[in-house]
């Protein structure tokens, strides 16, 4: 057996644009979302566990499901830690979300948590994504995404050393710190801000790396112009949107 | 053993006193003359605490918690309905036989709505009720229910406050409808479509065989005898088929977060593959 494909690495790497969804807590809500995924052409499933509850005793039901659709396992953690980032990958995560990465030696840190020797110093386990994959520890490091979320004016001060690590695959630029870290918290379209994450896109993406950002079908574009080609979008916005129009049927009835 | 002193304050020991029953915001609505609407699709409570400002800002009443075809059980009862109890979201749970030990169970753990599927005649409708009251009318099985904590004359409103849902989707059901109606205690008769249809003969996608001749037509029949007879009836539809229903005089509603996470992701996606 072949290790699962990582369908956002494949994509990243082919110079596509890469989609991923949060707002799924329970395997049976991923399952039901599988169909629509494929049909649509989303890549990944995003597991929220630096907010969220999601912990390793959860993993292995949250990324069987995504497994089964094909839909790569992305799991943010909430602490760059590298017993915690290998543990999730090990409980079946196919991609790893650190926030706040502010310098090159955090960044280096998320890539010894991610990966086995010699690039990194992950523990060597039989991971969940390695069951029936004899040459599992050969290929896993190539299989393996690895996000770093940059989003503290530290980390933009420092983003030349950050962008100098080998090994991650996006740098994502995420607008709620990134603003709260510049003073304007609450206000991630202040001008400053706005074009302070600009730059920092057209570095990242200048410097041949892969950009990431967070976003709704309102602002997709203004990221796509950026560059970006991993796009994280959220269920809430949509299920809005659908009870707004749906309810406005009825209000527009009772009348 | 030293005495444990009572710490609560005569401020906390009047709130707990006087703690009511909490509201049916469905039953309310629908004995207002309004329509409720109830969204299915959330299985896990954080889900429903994310909905619940939604639900507010656009006037939803209740979450449909799926017991006939999918996880809901009694051991997730309890989290599931405190979510919706939170922001006042009345939890309806349909369960997948018409059980009265099932029925109060299912009451007792939280929910505020029973919804029983395939009730074709009028004993198995009076069978939902008896599950589903206490005596006199009943013979639902007295326990300190979820809903009951802290509510002192619970078994004097707890009856007043369940909302009994039968499900009208088979043919048969249709023919014994008059007698089915006569049942009281039902709050909702409601019409769905998809085994409806395939009792007729006619299996297929659930809002499209709505659309057959012959099964739209029975099943519009069967909206306007609950309406005769005084009672009220229930729809599941999607935005498409709303007003069909609306017009129709439903005043209960099923629909689906599935539709809206489909239509959300296809916008999405349109505006990145044209880019």
């Amino acid at each position: 057996m072949d290790i699962r494909p990582n369908r956002i690495k494949d994509k990243i790497a082919a110079g596509e644009i890469a989609t991923i969804v949060g707002g799924m807590t329970h395997p049976d809500d991923i399952d039901a979302f599988g169909p629509i995924a494929v049909n649509h052409g989303f890549d990944g499933i995003w597991l929220e566990g630096e907010h969220g509850w999601v912990d390793a005793s959860e993993l292995g039901n949250l990324t069987r499901a995504c497994d089964i659709w094909g839909l790569t396992s992305v799991c943010r953690v909430n602490d760059n830690h590298q017993g915690l980032i290998y543990r999730t990958l090990d409980r079946g995560a196919q991609g790893i979300v650190v926030p706040h990465v502010n310098n090159a030696a955090e960044a280096q840190n998320v890539v010894d948590g991610g990966k086995f020797p010699p690039i990194g110093k992950r523990g060597s386990y039989t991971s969940r994504q390695g069951l029936g994959v004899p040459n599992f520890m050969e290929v896993a490091d190539d299989n393996s995404l690895l996000i770093i979320l940059l989003e503290d004016i530290i980390a933009y001060e420092n983003l030349d050393e950050i962008l100098a690590v080998d090994h991650i695959d996006v740098f994502f630029v995420a607008p709620g710190d990134f603003a709260a870290s510049m003073g304007h918290k609450g206000n991630i379209d202040h001008p400053d801000v706005v074009e302070t994450m600009n730059d920092a896109y057209s570095r990242i993406v200048a410097s041949g790396r892969t950009a990431g950002a967070i976003c709704g079908s309102a602002n997709v574009t203004r990221f796509l112009d950026l560059g970006v080609t991993l796009l994280f979008t959220n269920t809430p916005e949509w299920i809005n949107s659908g009870a707004a129009g749906f309810m406005d049927i009825v209000h527009n009835h009772s009348k | 053993m030293p005495v444990q002193k009572d710490r609560t304050t005569p401020h906390h020991r009047k709130a707990i006193h006087e703690m009511q029953l909490r509201p049916n915001r469905v039953k309310e609505k629908i004995y207002a003359g309004e329509v409720a609407v109830s969204v299915v699709g959330f299985t896990h409570p954080d889900d429903i605490d994310v909905f619940g400002p939604i639900a507010q800002a656009n006037g939803i009443d209740a979450v449909w918690l799926e017991g006939e075809h999918a996880g809901v059980d009694h051991a997730n009862l309890g989290n599931l309905t405190r979510a919706c109890d939170l922001w006042g979201l009345t939890p309806v749970v349909r369960i997948n036989e018409n059980s009265q030990g099932l029925i109060y169970r299912t009451l007792d753990c939280g929910a505020q709505a029973i919804a029983v599927p395939h009730v074709n005649t009028a004993e198995e409708a009076q069978n939902v009720v008896l599950g589903g009251k206490f005596p006199p009318i009943g013979r639902r099985g007295n326990y300190a229910s979820r809903q009951g904590h802290g509510v002192p004359n619970y078994m004097e409103l707890a009856d007043d406050h369940s909302l009994l849902i039968v499900f009208i989707e088979d043919i048969i059901a249709y023919q014994n409808l008059d007698e089915i109606l006569e049942v009281e205690n039902i709050d909702i008769f409601f019409v769905a479509p998809g085994d409806f249809a395939a009792s007729m003969g006619h299996k297929g996608i659930w809002d499209q065989v709505a659309n057959i001749p012959e099964v739209a037509e029975t099943m519009e029949d069967t909206f306007h005898r609950i309406h005769a007879a005084g009672k009220i009836a229930g729809a599941t539809c999607g935005k498409a088929g709303l007003q069909r229903y609306l017009d129709l005089g439903a005043k209960f509603f099923l629909t689906t977060t599935q539709e809206w996470i489909n239509d959300g992701a296809a916008n999405f996606m349109d505006i990145v593959k044209n880019h």
